[in-house]
């Protein structure tokens, strides 16, 4: 569905894209994780056809993205609302935009309303709402009509845990449905809640691709067994085995164990760290 | 059959552009329909000036009351401007322009969904002045309604064109409010709106004819009094002025700010 290719951004001395290649399938919810200024922004505003790469490809379902801006949802990072313009307003105009009209339109905006929450406060004006209802009327406003590619900028940032799990559920369901999502993030617990692919952003290039369990493997955990006599603490390929090695060893009585799993947060620190370094 | 099969689908589109524009023009009628402040102030101040003004242009002028009409109507549809560059600007604060951009319509279809409500607010402006100048001022009927009107869409469009292009090269809030209030004094008093130009002094006179104003406030007057050769010239200048900034503003808000062009 999205084709993204060796794709560069210079700004005056800033390096923002430096070969950037993506792909993403239909029905593919692919997480975007990487530092500030690794170029997740500049790449999510080049698929949205607002900037121009200087040099390397973007195709939308084959075609540019100057010819498939309606086939596009993008709730870019910041809040971009219209705060005189309510809720349903905000959805109709850019229902409106989209070519939804009349029953349908309406239909749309009920089905967002009740899927997003939105139903409390959808005849609010944008300015006079919480952050979190900001961010859930900005995804609406991405969703109303149903695009085959989702771009997701950091949509959940600053929101409550309700909000979050109302969005990532939508998301589910519309990846479900056969949408492509590109999802950018830095709650990497989200991207395992969407059973997500991952692909981890650094200086203006994917530096890994993967699922999580794949990107995971050969990544240390940490084992920690705490005794009458003192504290173990060791990094481990296989926490496991080594718990199980340490406690087959330890003559007194055994406090606490704890055992960590490597996870999302190691390997993007890991992955990152060493493109940097 | 095959130029109605060629046919269908352009009709399609168009209807399809047809809606998109109807859906960006009602939101921003909405969006100036729920900030009337501006718009108010420019229509009641106005009306006050020239209750306030009429008796001493009657005096000095021999066509006074005109004069205390379109001057003042020209100078607070100067300051009008604001409420266009406020409309543009707002899209850059709220970063909401580049969403639109990002979406099915196409550039024209923004621009005129943006262009129509705030010229229906200048127009409205100055019909709402002229009518007040008739029943109130004492101004005369206008001769011909239309070429008064036509010189009144022209005025409107001339300070579409401008407003838009002072939002789009503004960086920041206070530059815009510091541009409107003192470019629309500068503009609409060496025009002449205040101080006819016959009473300047000579080098004042000199440089009336660079300001926007002089040129709106002539065609105006001489539409007000139905002459179309006074009213065609200075219609001509403004149109020249619309070419210029109208360009230039579309070509800013067809490709957008890009990041950090705001202060």
């Amino acid at each position: 569905m999205l084709e993204v290719n060796e794709l560069t951004k210079r700004y005056d001395e800033v390096r923002a894209l430096d070969g950037f290649t993506l792909d993403v399938a239909a029905g593919e919810i692919v997480g975007l994780v990487g530092h500030n200024g690794a170029g997740k922004t500049t790449f999510v505003e080049m698929v949205s056809g607002l900037l121009q790469p200087d040099s390397g490809t973007v195709l939308v379902g084959g075609r540019p993205p100057a010819d498939t801006r309606g086939e596009i949802g993008i709730s870019p990072q910041h809040i971009a609302l219209y705060r005189p313009l309510s809720v349903r307003e905000h959805l109709n105009l850019y229902g409106g935009i989209a070519g939804l009209r009349g029953a349908t339109l309406r239909d749309a905006i009920d089905e967002l309303a009740v899927a997003l929450q939105l139903t409390s406060f959808i005849d609010r004006r944008a300015g006079l709402l919480s952050g979190g209802q900001q961010r859930r009327t900005q995804a609406a406003t991405a969703l109303i009509h149903r695009p085959s590619l989702l771009l997701l900028d950091e949509p959940t940032a600053g929101a409550d845990p309700e909000t979050r799990q109302a969005l990532l559920d939508v998301v589910k369901q519309r990846a479900g449905e056969g949408t492509a999502v590109v999802y950018t993030t830095h709650y990497l617990a989200e991207l395992m809640d969407l059973d997500a692919t991952i692909a981890v952003a650094a200086k203006g290039r994917v530096i890994a691709r993967g699922t999580s369990a794949q990107l995971l493997e050969g990544l240390p955990g940490e084992v920690r067994v705490t005794a009458a006599d003192g504290e173990v603490h060791v990094s481990s390929q296989d926490p496991t085995g080594t718990l199980l090695e340490i406690l087959g060893s330890v003559r007194r009585p055994v406090e606490s164990v704890e055992l960590r799993h490597p996870t999302l947060d190691d390997l993007y620190h890991s992955l990152a760290a060493d493109h940097v370094h | 059959m095959s130029t109605d099969a060629q046919l269908a689908p352009l009709a399609t589109r168009f209807g399809d552009a047809l809606h998109r524009t109807r859906a960006l023009v009602t939101y921003n009628l909405l969006l100036r329909v729920r900030d009337p402040s501006q718009l108010i102030s420019y229509l009641i101040t106005p009306m006050v000036f020239m209750v306030m003004l009429q008796p001493l242009y009657e005096e000095a002028l021999e066509t006074g009351t005109v004069h205390a009409v379109t001057g003042q109507l020209v100078m607070f549809s100067v300051f009008a401007m604001a409420i266009v560059g406020n409309a543009i600007f707002v899209e850059r604060e709220w970063r909401t322009w580049d969403r639109l951009r990002a979406s099915r319509a196409a550039r024209w279809e923004l621009l005129v969904g943006k262009a129509v409500p705030v010229f229906v607010v200048l127009l409205f402006q100055q019909a709402v002045l002229f009518v007040y100048g008739v029943a109130v001022i004492g101004m005369p009927l206008p001769v011909s309604l239309p070429l008064l009107l036509a010189a009144m869409s022209i005025w409107g469009v001339t300070l579409l064109a401008m407003g838009a292009a002072l939002a789009t090269l503004v960086r920041s809030r206070g530059d815009l409010i510091v541009a409107c209030d003192v470019g629309a004094i500068t503009v609409s008093t060496v025009g002449g709106t205040f101080l006819p130009v016959d009473l300047m002094p000579g080098w004042a006179q000199d440089i009336a004819p660079f300001s926007p104003g002089y040129w709106g406030l002539s065609m105006l007057r001489a539409a007000v009094e139905g002459d179309v050769a006074e009213t065609f010239r200075p219609a001509l200048v403004c149109l020249a002025i619309v070419l210029v900034t109208g360009a230039f503003a579309t070509y800013r808000l067809a490709h957008g700010w890009g990041r950090s062009h705001l202060v």
